[in-house]
């Protein structure tokens, strides 16, 4: 049988991190409240044909897309505001349909000008819920196919 | 052709490919257990079938007469490669944004 990744492996946090010329508060400034500014819609989107995106910078502040067609369409909700070091928020968008998931962005200054960003996208285990179908996206499947996945190597 | 994350995704993107998934929660059946009550013909069940091995979610064994499919744990790992893409993307993009980005390397 093909060696499998250990299952507590699967469920480590997926972590990216990048490196800016930027003063950290200038960094997390970009990063959160003008993120509209650079996030990539065409491909990182909920509903798609966006025209804008919304991060509103307070605790329990939603992070949405506005659409073409006047719709809005939710990533997550601030659950920790803590500029410019840290925002904490849950995530719905490249898992939907599950409990949502959760991501950290952490703001650590290296110098004056230059900022380390590192996102942590965690909560792989909240993601139990059976997908019912009421978006159509070719991510639909996806938590309940985490599941899926998660028992059986549980018990391979 | 090796599995991609796009295969997955593609896979994942018809949703009777994900009752068949779902069907094989509780372990290994053959295909027409699989095809039992699914309003689509057996040989489009077979067909969802292979796209869902070809894309490394499902493996397959010959027993007798009978093919049993049961789902690859291993499937999971392109799936967490997808969410380190998209990231990935998302970091580079925003650097690019902050000006002279220097990604650095990916933390396992």
């Amino acid at each position: 049988m093909a060696q499998q990744p250990a299952p507590g492996g699967l469920l480590e946090p997926v972590r990216q991190s990048v490196r800016v010329r930027r003063p950290i508060d200038a960094a997390f400034e970009l990063f959160t409240r003008d993120i509209g500014s650079w996030w990539p819609v065409g491909t990182h989107h909920a509903r798609g044909e966006v025209v804008g995106v919304v991060f509103e910078g307070r605790l329990g502040g939603r992070i949405y897309e506005r659409c073409r067609d006047g719709e809005t369409a939710d990533w997550g909700e601030v659950l920790a505001w803590d500029p410019p070091r840290r925002v904490v928020f849950s995530w719905v968008l490249s898992v939907r349909q599950g409990a949502p998931t959760e991501v950290e962005v952490r703001f650590t200054a290296e110098d004056a000008t230059t900022t380390r960003v590192e996102v942590e996208h965690r909560g792989w285990e909240r993601l139990g819920g059976l997908a019912t179908e009421t978006r159509a996206s070719y991510l639909n499947g996806w938590p309940l196919v985490m599941r899926l996945f998660l028992e059986a190597a549980g018990t391979a | 052709m090796a599995p991609s994350s796009d295969a997955v995704l593609d896979a994942l993107g018809d949703r009777t490919r994900r009752t068949v998934l779902e069907r094989l929660r509780d372990g290994p059946l053959p295909v027409v257990a699989i095809a039992k009550d699914l309003p689509v013909s057996r040989p489009a069940v077979s067909q969802h079938l292979k796209v869902l091995k070809d894309a490394g979610l499902v493996v397959d064994r010959q027993e007798g007469t009978r093919r049993i499919y049961a789902i690859d744990p291993s499937g999971l790992a392109l799936l967490r490669a997808y969410v380190e893409a998209f990231w990935q993307g998302v970091l580079m993009t925003y650097a690019r944004a902050a000006e002279a980005a220097m990604p650095l390397d990916v933390e396992q």
